[in-house]
């Protein structure tokens, strides 16, 4: 598999000292030490070590036990399966139908990106008000049209009724111009000799997109999808501005670490190893689905 | 630009699906910037009673912008911004490209182990490792000092390993689909193992270069929990947690926090439209050489 | 001089510099250009002039910011010392950065901070200097203050800060909602029976009677509450066990608050609005009742038009709780660490700071309505008080007796079974008396 020139491997530990150097010093470390913490009895934030937890894995049976974190878990698991279909899908689709269109395809690619700029403070604020219960901006356009009573002033309370929407939505619409933006970066690499031999030999559109641009895009989608996946497993900051304290069982496994962190530093530290572990074998797992099929065209 | 599909060209009835669509959502994607950007010139009570309304007439105030640059030293806080933002994604880029060149097509022992620690990497909550990280920095004598420079280093280290491991993903997944020939010829003439890295393998690369180089200066630019930590005197303040300030300095003062949120945009907006163009002409770059 | 164009060349400037070594000449030169003001204390270390850092939290939202501001620049005029100031809003974050800095061994000379159950952790540590040991120096250290209500470290009963403003709990009232309904404005001796047919006459003319988000702000209602149950005398006690008399006053608080839940008092949403959208309710004439601390009466000042139409007064009580005991207290004081004491540069610059700003003048001005330590008692100037200021004014002059937040006693572990989850409480799922036995031993852990 690996080429001739790449034989020789001499050069290796040069170009993988520097990053993995950083990543050892300011994540694998400190992580390490958030793994020693889950299994203690941490008094202050903080602080280090602290005694031996009493069992060892005191936190862990807490935490299959305790209903927040299964509810957590399932919504998470809801979570990753939109963000796939909703992210990963709605980006593709954009990103096909913008490289295919002739005029204002620049205009598109620079407006798709705006979400990911605004915070997220600025962004719950806005989807707030369009939730809102009372004057909230989907409340009065249904009161406009008619679906809600307005003599006996009806509202719908969106955080209530339909928590898991109103919390996915702002979400998985924020993402979706950063996947537009890696998947359009993946278009750039594909050879457009490609597109003009198929467009002689009389292929459509159709086929165009799925003989020769999903197959050689395979690379750039496993990685969307795995960036969706592990994104879901952490996602907090728009929820949790949404929906503090998680409201209506809106609990992610993001969101419930962040509300144990300040007040059970120990138990937090115990979610974020499950948050890690879940992320690394589910990024192996999509990674193997794809790799499967696509033996054929890795040179 | 809505014009477009009134355009002669060809208006085949797919096409015009395919405008709507986008049409359709980019109204939703423009929709809260020019929502912020309107109400940042509105005072908070037009904001409390309606945020949808224009700001006209008596609506139309300048107070917040006023109030942001007549108290705050803004200039020194972009400046800030920028020297860490822009360190952050050129050793991004540099360190992140040669890893996941390496990564993609060398077989080496412990490869796989690599790759299974870059997806944890990913995984980290930052607030999981920022009090070891911070202990580690007090130790060496880089937070809480008299030196600009030094503080705002304490921010860029941890901020370089933090988006280090989304990078050398995302440049593997591009570096994986150049064909190899490129760089067997290169070999051929005699370059070495750095020649070929920096002469071909990053100029074919370049857009995927440009979109990681984009991303981590904006998640940089926009990380507050970090700097919070060790950005403490307003000196060494960068842009969003100058703004952060400002916005909390009245409670719930929607109007500065609108002000606030337009002043970080739009140079990031800029650099993304710059850039931009650079993602583009690999197209037709690639188109070339492919 | 800060135009839009200075803007866009410096961001340009700043892009084309990108990279360590070319920050470094820029930095440098910036503060001279914007302090030219307090240059003479600026520049390089002036004869005699010594830097202390100073963390507090007179930021952002605080009232005091500016008054923060004005006096340290006052006190750095005066003696030509430098404050390096770090001070940031109180939240968790900036919370957790003090206790790592302490750990870490990178924490300020002087601190303004809680002095409750938040600064255990480094006076445990031995990492504060005590008010006494100070006075062995300087007899003179804080001899303005009641000793008794300096605010002595829950963890050894030693006095380490010295406060400077304290808070006051009370009922805010929208009158114009009042008037609406068709009801008088609760005074000290409106009952808790009579406060319930307020609330219930308010409620059938078509108002919200009380502004609250349960879901993420219950800690002012949870006080009064359990309050309602006990006295100021035994209030600011924990319970032992979730049996005993405090205890079942705690559970008898909650099952009030699961009341006024269940009657409709409470907004529709308020198990998902949050705080700010509740506290708008009562801004906008929706509600007429708000529970909240002397700190609220700038943030309603702000908030709205006619200033005249608020006003403040007591929470109604029962039982051996009149209505005129209120909540309140000395939360926070200024701390000298053992870091900056032991500095033999630092130490004098350090108590000259905390001497000046509890002083009597500085005080007075930042206590504003607020209860304070000073012997000879606060005197704010009143001048510019609005009409909710004079009402707060009086308010807090009618106390006939004060007891602080039972609940800062407890961590943030241990207020989560209640303060995280009120809607299983008052929804039913989960008891009030088990939530109490939750807590417990949490903090008893």
């Amino acid at each position: 598999m690996t080429a001739r020139i790449y034989k020789n491997k001499k050069a290796v530990p040069f170009f993988l000292i520097p990053a993995f150097l950083f990543m050892f010093v300011y994540l694998y470390y400190p992580f390490v030490q958030n793994i020693i913490n889950s299994f203690m009895h941490i008094k202050y934030i903080g602080t280090s070590g602290g005694e031996l937890n009493t069992p060892v894995l005191k936190n862990y049976i807490t935490m299959i036990q305790d209903p927040k974190m299964l509810i957590a878990l399932k919504n998470t698991g809801i979570m990753i399966i939109a963000t796939i279909i909703g992210q990963v899908g709605l980006a593709l689709l954009f990103a096909l139908l913008v490289s295919n269109i002739k005029k204002g395809s620049g205009f598109f690619r620079t407006v798709f990106f705006f979400p990911i700029v605004i915070s997220a403070t600025a962004l719950g604020l806005l989807f707030n008000l369009i939730f809102l219960y009372d004057k909230g901006m989907i409340n009065q356009i249904l009161q406009f049209v008619g679906y809600l009573d307005i003599s006996t002033n009806e509202l719908i309370d969106w955080k209530a009724e339909h928590a898991m929407f109103t919390m996915m939505t702002p979400v998985i619409w924020q993402y979706v111009g950063f996947y537009f933006v890696i998947l359009l970066t993946g278009l750039a690499g594909i050879p457009q000799e490609l597109y003009e031999a198929a467009f002689i030999d009389g292929g459509t559109k159709w086929q165009t997109v799925k003989y020769i641009t999903l197959p050689l895009l395979k690379n750039s989608i496993a990685t969307c999808v795995v960036l969706a996946v592990t994104g879901a497993l952490k996602v907090f900051d728009l929820p949790w501005t949404m929906f503090v304290n998680g409201m209506s069982d809106t609990w992610l496994t993001g969101t419930y670490m962040y509300s144990k962190v300040y007040s059970d530093a120990d138990y937090a530290s115990a979610i974020a190893v499950v948050i890690v572990v879940l992320g690394v074998v589910l990024s192996v797992v999509v990674n193997r689905i794809f790799r499967q099929d696509a033996d054929y065209d890795a040179s | 630009m809505n014009n477009t599909k009134s355009k002669k060209l060809h208006i085949s009835p797919g096409m015009v699906v395919v405008y709507l669509l986008l049409i359709l959502w980019s109204l939703t994607t423009i929709f809260p910037l020019v929502w912020s950007v309107l109400n940042s010139f509105k005072n908070k009570k037009m904001i409390y009673s309606n945020s949808f309304s224009l700001p006209i007439g008596d609506a139309f105030s300048l107070d917040n912008y006023r109030n942001i640059f007549a108290n705050y030293n803004i200039l020194s806080a972009y400046r800030n911004s920028f020297v860490i933002s822009g360190t952050v994604a050129l050793v991004v880029i540099l360190f992140a490209g040669m890893a996941a060149y390496v990564l993609t097509r060398y077989d080496f022992v412990g490869k796989s182990i690599l790759n299974a620690l870059l997806y944890a990497g990913m995984m980290f909550p930052i607030f999981s490792t920022i009090i070891p990280v911070l202990r580690m920095q007090a130790s060496w004598g880089i937070v809480n000092t008299s030196s600009v420079p030094v503080n705002l280093l304490s921010v860029i280290l941890p901020q370089i390993a933090g988006n280090l491991s989304f990078a050398i993903i995302v440049l593997s997944s591009y570096i994986r689909t150049l064909p190899i020939e490129l760089e067997e010829a290169a070999h051929m003439e005699g370059c070495n193992i750095f020649q070929i890295f920096f002469r071909i393998v990053m100029p074919l690369c370049r857009p995927s270069f440009v979109t990681v180089g984009i991303f981590s200066f904006l998640w940089s630019y926009n990380d507050l929990f970090t700097q919070m930590f060790f950005l403490r005197t307003k000196d060494n303040w960068a842009i969003t947690i100058l703004l952060n300030n400002i916005a909390s300095k009245e409670g719930v003062n929607y109007g500065a926090l609108f002000g606030s949120v337009t002043l970080i945009v739009i140079p990031v907006l800029i650099i993304y439209l710059v850039l931009n163009k650079q993602i583009i002409k690999g197209m037709t770059v690639g188109a070339v050489k492919g | 001089m800060k135009k839009a164009t200075a803007l866009l060349l410096s961001g340009m400037m700043a892009l084309s510099m990108v990279g360590c070594g070319a920050s470094d000449t820029a930095t440098t030169e910036e503060p001279t250009t914007d302090t030219a003001a307090e240059a003479e204390d600026t520049t390089s270390a002036p004869e005699g002039g010594v830097t202390i850092q100073v963390t507090t939290t007179y930021a952002g939202e605080d009232t005091n910011a500016q008054n923060y501001k004005d006096a340290v620049a006052a006190w750095e005029a005066e003696t030509g010392n430098k404050v390096e100031d770090s001070s940031a809003t109180s939240d968790e974050t900036f919370k957790s950065r003090i206790v790592t800095d302490f750990e870490a061994g990178s924490e300020p000379d002087v601190l303004f901070y809680f002095n409750g159950v938040d600064s255990n952790q480094f006076v445990e540590q031995g990492k504060v200097v005590s008010v006494d040991e100070i006075r062995e120096t300087y007899p003179d250290y804080a001899s303005n203050m009641k000793d008794d209500l300096l605010g002595a470290s829950p963890a050894d009963g030693v006095n380490y800060s010295v406060p400077v403003n304290g808070y006051w709990e009370g009922m805010f009232v929208n009158k114009e909602v009042c008037e609406a309904a068709g009801v008088e404005v609760p005074t000290a001796d409106t009952t808790w029976e009579e406060f319930m047919d307020i609330c219930a006459t308010i409620k059938d003319a078509g108002y919200t009677p009380i502004a609250c988000s349960l879901q993420e702000v219950p800690h002012y209602w949870f006080e009064y509450a359990i309050y309602n149950h006990q006295d100021a005398k035994t209030h600011n006690t924990l319970p032992t066990s979730a049996d005993d008399e405090i205890g079942q006053a705690w559970a008898a608080g909650l099952n009030d608050i699961k009341g006024l839940y269940e009657d409709g008092f409470l907004p529709e949403n308020t198990l998902t609005a949050t705080d700010a959208e509740t506290f708008q309710l009562f801004t906008e004439d929706k509600a007429a009742f708000l529970i909240d601390g002397s700190w609220k009466v700038g943030g309603i000042e702000s908030a709205v038009d006619d200033i005249e139409n608020f006003t403040v007064t007591h929470v109604p009580g029962m039982g051996n709780r009149k209505s005129t005991d209120e909540i309140g207290g000395l939360s926070m004081g200024y701390f000298i660490t053992r870091k900056g004491y032991d500095d033999a540069d630092k130490q004098a610059a350090c108590v000259s700071f905390v001497e000046y700003m509890t002083s009597d003048e500085v005080v007075s001005k930042f206590a504003g309505t607020s209860v304070t330590a000073l012997k000879n008692g606060a005197k704010p100037d009143t001048s510019s008080f609005t009409a909710l200021g004079n009402a707060a004014l009086e308010y807090a002059g009618s106390f006939t007796g004060i007891s602080p937040a039972v609940q800062d006693n407890l961590n943030e572990a241990a207020r989560a079974p209640i303060f995280g989850d009120m809607a299983s409480i008052v929804k039913g799922s989960v008891d009030a008396a088990d939530a109490v036995a939750e807590v417990l031993s949490i903090a008893n852990e």
